[in-house]
């Protein structure tokens, strides 16, 4: 069955952190291309990640920090996500044999 | 499989009585994990707002007690936020599913017409097909969006959402209105429909790059 195809756990981390690093580096550069409003910072809220990621702010160098920081949480997240898909399937796929093989056995 | 038929006839068949099993668990499966992770998710964002030692504490995140009813920057609210997180987890996790899930007996088809066999399949990679993934993960997403703007609007708090209007960044033509709510999600379900497709290609390259 291709719907109970295991997901490659490193092919998946690195495909999200990859894609979660560029949205933030592409919503930080978004604003430092839109530039300050009126009487603001660049970014006041945005900037306000930097509680999460410390270093993180809305400048091209923060930017780059905040890719970092994103891709190494995205790839930790994608990993964890592909082993627990991949181990709640095994579970489950191994509970349905052993309680098939159980019910065959007292058939019997 | 169909004694009397010949292969290709009753592999499809056969496939769509066991997938609509394998999607059934899948569905439960996927609702369980994002369950989890969305409950944890907004579990630690809360205890790490409280213990960061900032003097407003929350002040952005408490905003998702207008969502999530019961919701605070406290010890007590980072339980509630768990329960949210999970339920609302759950729930984006069985739409995205059951869209995606459109695209899995092409690839079962696909595979059988290949040469592949029954058993093989347990020990298959999965790919993703990036066009479905767009779809399930832009729709939801979209989805999102409408109904979180337009619970503003219903609230009668439009005039104030000051937070949500930030969105308009990123969007343009965006604002906390019904017909802003759709503009903002025309455009997010392109924007994720993108990245899906970038997503797809990535993890199917190092799929490949690495031999499986």
């Amino acid at each position: 069955m291709a719907a109970f195809g295991r997901i490659d756990n490193v092919a998946f981390a690195v495909a999200l952190a990859t894609v979660s690093a560029l949205v933030l580096f592409m919503v930080t550069a978004i604003l430092l291309l839109k530039g300050p409003g009126p009487g603001n910072n660049v970014g006041p809220h945005l900037s306000m990640l930097g509680i999460y990621l410390p270093g993180y702010d809305v400048t091209w160098d923060g930017a780059a920090i905040g890719a970092a920081y994103i891709w190494i949480i995205g790839a930790i997240t994608g990993y964890l996500l592909a082993v627990l898909w991949n181990l709640t399937h095994y579970l489950y796929i191994t509970a349905i044999v052993v309680r098939a093989a159980w019910w065959r056995m007292m058939a019997e | 499989m169909d004694d009397t038929g010949d292969r290709n006839t009753s592999v499809p068949e056969l496939n769509t009585q066991l997938l609509r099993a394998a999607i059934k668990l899948n569905t439960w499966l996927l609702a369980g994990v994002f369950a989890c992770v969305g409950g944890l998710t907004l579990f630690v964002m809360t205890y790490l707002s409280l213990y960061r030692g900032l003097p407003d504490p929350g002040q952005y995140l408490v905003l998702l007690s207008v969502f999530l009813p019961g919701y605070s920057v406290t010890n007590v609210g980072a339980w509630v936020g768990m329960f949210w997180g999970a339920v609302i987890g759950a729930l984006l996790a069985v739409v995205f599913y059951r869209i995606y899930a459109r695209s899995i007996a092409a690839q079962v088809i696909s595979h059988t017409q290949r040469g592949g066999k029954e058993r093989d399949l347990q020990s298959i990679t999965l790919l993703l097909d990036g066009n479905y993934l767009g779809l399930a993960v832009g729709a939801v997403v979209a989805l999102g969006l409408l109904v979180t703007t337009n619970w503003l609007v219903l609230r009668g708090t439009a005039n104030e959402s000051n937070n949500a209007l930030l969105l308009a960044n990123y969007l343009p033509g965006y604002d906390v209105s019904v017909m802003g709510s759709l503009i903002g999600a025309l455009e997010v379900f392109s924007a994720c429909y993108m990245l899906c497709l970038l997503f797809s290609f990535l993890y199917n390259s190092i799929v490949a790059l690495r031999g499986k």
